[in-house]
């Protein structure tokens, strides 16, 4: 046994279980001790030109794509199925780097926004810096892995998904991720690592349902809470 | 005396013994008949039959629990296999421990007595390949006919020399040579029985390709090799240039979409007061 065989063991069977045993607790206080800050604290009213293309291009990318690794969790032999005609493939892997492509452009349109203007980089908190360099790299390193290593959307449906439920049952199995290439490890580490950091950071705004972005009418939204007032 | 005891005692023991017989038999099936016969002859790794005969068991015990480690310090008889196995290193094994190495040799040991071992290999038909076959095997790769245990079509992790527009998968390696790669139809085949590498056990164990499909497959792959060249990026390039105009496009339709999006509260006041004016 070696440092590689500690480290697989720490990263795909242990940090998983330590990120979701943080995490329920940790949502939970939030919402029920700082309620106001369940919010992405929008700063739209603070600059609006730039938003829009930071802010709808990686929500449509980041959510498509997520849709699409919930369904090869849920649905792998379908998603077999869809995927056993090589134009079918072909179509769900293009559209899938399409999004991909799009949440990455979106995220570092709003990265360039709250560097380069005053008022957005005021209200920039630390949690932010990190949770934007996490996505980042966690979307970077999801483009590489589709066109390094293709076909991610058949071979997550047969490898990853079997792991993943083999943590769910409480009996990992890393046989395969531990002979995965690197950038499919990094991939994994840094998605857990995002789920960790998910109750301290923006991201609880996820949790808030209903949750109407995707097709109310586009509003200003002023901050509710004195701290960055 | 109360022979009761004793009785059950030698039953419990024989069952212990016969189950671990049993689990390496298992075991041997699942991670080494890919490359290992016993009296069938050798495939990618030595026919196994006396094996405990050539070398001495902790040698053997050694080698199975960390092939890598004894071929690099050097070991002449690991050096040796090697060159017969051509440059091939018989991967880690997962879930191998010091127990299950010695109850794999008393397996080994038993099977070596017997006429005819049940690891003798699979018995693939000598018959020359046809057009047929190469269409079949093809199907298969691609997925168009299905696995009938359910299993991943092989284009989902690799790729052959011209196989489809954009190429197969990148997970596992190229395969249009793997024919010449692994000597041809015997390895091959017997590798497919029960592919070994950690991916590809964890994926067909539960989905073990059938003989009649893996016939077809070496076809497949033996054509893939006579056409030679292997597989080459321009594919994986064209997949990335259709994703990032794909995104442009979409980059454009949103733009076009929202183009009645509130800008900023200064222009939407401007420009109602010029209406009003007007």
């Amino acid at each position: 046994m070696n440092t590689a065989f500690y480290l697989d063991q720490f990263l795909f069977a242990v940090l998983p279980y330590v990120v979701a045993i943080a995490f329920i607790p940790a949502t939970v206080y939030r919402y029920r001790a700082r309620g106001f800050t369940y919010s992405s604290l929008s700063s739209q009213f603070l600059e609006n030109q730039q938003h829009f293309w930071g802010l709808v291009p990686f929500h449509y990318g980041i959510l498509v794509v997520t849709l699409g690794h919930l369904v090869a969790f849920f649905l792998p032999q379908q998603l077999l199925a869809w995927n056993s005609r090589p134009l079918r493939l072909y179509v769900l892997e293009i559209s899938g780097l399409i999004f991909g492509v799009l949440s990455l452009v979106g995220l570092a349109a709003a990265v360039m926004r709250r560097l380069t203007h005053g008022k957005v980089y005021r209200v920039t908190s630390g949690p932010d810096w990190v949770l934007f360099a996490l996505l980042l790299l966690q979307i970077a390193s999801g483009i590489g892995v589709a066109v390094f290593h293709p076909w991610g959307s058949s071979w997550f449906a047969s490898t990853v998904t079997p792991y993943l439920w083999s943590l769910v049952k409480l009996n990992p199995d890393l046989t395969a991720i531990s002979a995965s290439p690197l950038l499919v490890k990094l991939h994994i580490v840094n998605a857990y690592l995002v789920i960790g950091l998910f109750p301290f950071t923006r991201l609880v705004h996820i949790l808030v349902i209903p949750n109407p972005y995707l097709w109310r009418k586009p509003q200003v939204v002023r901050w509710y809470g004195r701290q960055h007032a | 005396m109360n022979c009761k005891p004793l009785f059950l005692f030698a039953c419990v023991v024989l069952a212990a013994s016969a189950a671990r017989g049993q689990d390496a038999a298992d075991f041997f099936r699942q991670n080494c008949v890919s490359c290992h016969t016993v009296g069938g002859g050798r495939l990618t790794g030595p026919d196994l039959k006396n094996v405990t005969q050539r070398q001495s068991r902790e040698w053997l015990i050694e080698f199975i629990m960390n092939p890598q480690a004894v071929i690099n310090r050097g070991d002449p008889y690991a050096q040796k296999l090697l060159q017969e196995a051509r440059g091939v290193v018989m991967p880690p094994i997962s879930g191998m421990t010091r127990e299950r190495a010695e109850a794999l040799l008393a397996l080994l040991d038993a099977e070596s007595q017997l006429p005819k071992s049940q690891f003798v290999g699979l018995q693939m038909s000598d018959r020359p390949f046809t057009p047929n076959d190469v269409a079949l095997g093809r199907a298969i790769f691609l997925g168009e006919r299905p696995l009938a245990n359910g299993g991943p079509a092989c284009l989902s992790c690799h790729t052959v020399k011209a196989v489809a527009p954009l190429g197969g998968g990148r997970l596992g390696p190229d395969l249009t040579r793997v024919y010449e790669r692994l000597q041809g139809r015997k390895n091959l085949g017997a590798w497919l029985v029960a592919p070994a590498t950690p991916v590809m056990a964890t994926t067909f164990k539960q989905h073990a390709l059938q003989p009649e499909e893996i016939l077809p497959l070496v076809a497949f792959f033996e054509d893939a090799a006579r056409q030679g060249g292997q597989d080459d990026s321009a594919a994986r390039l064209n997949f990335f240039l259709l994703g990032l105009g794909g995104a442009a496009l979409a980059l454009v339709a949103m733009d076009a979409v929202w183009r009645r999006r509130f800008r900023s509260v200064r222009r939407a006041l401007v420009e109602n007061a010029r209406r009003l004016a007007r």
